[in-house]
């Protein structure tokens, strides 16, 4: 058959339009301040990497505990995430708790902007004293993802062969134990595509960080935008910034891409 | 299976995070925001007293809530066709064999594993006028506009939101299409039918519920539109580009009148929960 060149080609424009603010950043962050300066196509590169050093600390921004703040932000809601929606999902599905309605409750909170929970977070959180804290910003978070990881795990699990379990019950092993034992280990596909996609979108999340955070939990997503508005005229280091801040989740998600890929059109939800 | 009680009790057990987590962070929280709507709240006064129904009252003849929301309507429909559209024709286009087909394909979902946030300081990095690539090409070819003028602004945000977005629409469009039996295109290629007969008599009605649903779904999500035209206008010129989202931001914690705001968010609320049962239709969630 024959080559289908034209195909790579639009694919490829695409691709290459898609791609664009992230070639811009790396580029810009891989000259010189004289360079860019001068205008977008004096090429002069810098040799020493100087702007990805002013950004991890050199120049004394607070960019390195943005960094940390986001992936424990990030990893705290994967495991909450995980840890409250996989046994739902497993009571839901083969124990019949609740029928459908706990699932239908929980697509109809995807309807419910985000922005309509803004002020009673920040109420509630002020009142328990969270605000500003790792934790509230992760109870956000697993807020914000706990549909798309229930929906993903209740399919997970009715695609797996009821038989072991059965099985296993007929030999006496307890509720638990079978989740434990059989269920958990079995779940792999369905775990991996939770956890990249939570991280994706945890890692993403700029409104609950910028209503719930002033300074101590700042994740980067705040961090580089208030960069641009106080550090206005230093692109260079603003580009090195925001390059090393996509980074995490573009090759976390690239490495796991099967599993985003089956997340998101099975779960098929969250945007 | 006979199910015992014992079953009923762990069934309990497993779910009770999941319940205890709805509870404090949903079911609440939405009580919170009804009784902000209906109270006084502002930042600057520590007393929250009742105020019934006065802050609908005032929400409803504010021009600035008004023009947010005709705002998010229509960038909301206009994006959400141009990424249904572009997100189908690359799906159309990745639905063959092609050299660097899978590479491609992990270049075109680049936009999904960025945060929009980020994106968002990108773009203000390649569209500077001073430093800017893509001002700097336009220049080259003697079009020396500002983007983020009145005029183009409208235009400018909805081709940005599509350059993150439409890899949303292109993937679930491709994942509906996988689905689609080979045999049905072998049999119409046999007929004699012409790709582009295939394409509306075949594969856009077999496509119609999934589109249907990725259209429901971008028309949602753009109506939270916030990050992005936040970081890149913040809402202006003037309050041109504000969105709902950024409206009731502002209006919490800028103006620091919570009631307000609140008022505006259970507003937006009763306006999208019709769509709420159609929604929830489409997904069949069933348990067996």
């Amino acid at each position: 058959m024959k080559k289908q060149w034209w195909a790579t080609f639009t694919a490829g424009t695409f691709a290459l339009i898609f791609m664009l603010p992230l070639f811009g950043a790396i580029y810009t962050s891989l000259r010189t301040d004289n360079a860019i300066a001068s205008g977008p196509f004096v090429w002069e590169f810098d040799q020493g990497f100087t702007h990805y050093r002013n950004a991890m600390g050199a120049a004394g921004y607070d960019f390195e505990s943005f960094f940390k703040n986001s992936i424990m932000i990030s990893t705290g809601t994967v495991i909450l995430t995980t840890l409250i929606s996989l046994p739902a999902a497993y009571s839901i599905v083969r124990l019949g708790f609740g029928g459908a309605w706990l699932l239908r409750i929980a697509l109809g909170l995807r309807i419910l902007p985000a922005v309509f929970f803004i002020i009673p977070f920040y109420k509630l959180f002020t009142n328990l004293a969270i605000v500003d804290s790792v934790r509230g910003l992760v109870l956000a978070n697993t807020f914000v993802n706990l549909t798309l990881a229930l929906l993903i795990f209740s399919s997970a699990i009715k695609d797996l062969p009821y038989e072991i379990e059965e099985a296993a019950h007929v030999d006496g092993a307890g509720v638990f134990r079978i989740l434990r034992s059989i269920v958990f280990p079995l779940m792999g596909p369905g775990l991996a595509a939770v956890g990249v996609l939570t991280f994706i979108f945890s890692w993403s999340d700029y409104l609950f960080a910028v209503v719930l955070s002033s300074s101590e939990a700042t994740p980067v997503t705040v961090g580089a935008a208030n960069f641009v508005t106080s550090y206005g005229v230093r692109w260079g280091d603003i580009s090195a910034a925001v390059t090393l801040s996509v980074l995490p989740p573009l090759i976390f998600a690239t490495l796991a891409q099967k599993y985003l890929v089956k997340g998101l059109s099975s779960g098929a939800i969250k945007g | 299976m006979i199910r015992q009680r014992k079953d009923k009790v762990s069934a309990f057990v497993l779910a009770s995070p999941l319940l205890l987590f709805l509870s404090a962070l949903v079911v609440w929280p939405i009580y919170l925001g009804i009784k902000t709507s209906l109270s006084r709240d502002l930042l600057s006064e520590f007393e929250i007293t009742p105020a019934g129904l006065d802050n609908f009252k005032a929400i409803l003849s504010t021009p600035d809530f008004w023009s947010a929301l005709r705002f998010t309507i229509l960038f909301a429909v206009v994006a959400t066709l141009l990424e249904g559209l572009l997100g189908f024709l690359l799906a159309l286009v990745f639905d063959r064999k092609f050299p660097g087909k899978r590479t491609l394909f992990s270049m075109v979902l680049v936009p999904i594993m960025i945060a929009p946030s980020l994106m968002a300081v990108m773009y203000r990095l390649i569209l500077n006028e001073n430093i800017g690539i893509i001002p700097g090409f336009l220049q080259k070819f003697g079009w020396d506009i500002s983007i983020f003028d009145q005029k183009y602004v409208f235009f400018t945000l909805v081709c940005l939101d599509a350059i993150q977005y439409t890899s949303f629409a292109f993937l679930l469009v491709y994942a509906a299409l996988q689905n689609i039996p080979q045999e049905i295109y072998e049999s119409a290629a046999i007929d004699g039918a012409r790709y582009r007969q295939v394409i509306a008599r075949i594969t856009i009605p077999i496509l119609r519920p999934a589109l249907a649903i990725i259209a429901m779904l971008r028309l949602i999500d753009s109506f939270r539109t916030f990050d992005t035209i936040y970081i890149l206008t913040g809402g202006g010129p003037g309050t041109s580009t504000q969105t709902i989202g950024i409206y009731i931001y502002k209006t919490a914690f800028i103006t620091g009148d919570f009631g307000m705001a609140s008022a505006a968010s259970v507003t937006l609320v009763l306006l999208l929960a019709p769509l709420m049962p159609w929604i929830i239709k489409q997904f069949r969630l069933d348990v067996k």
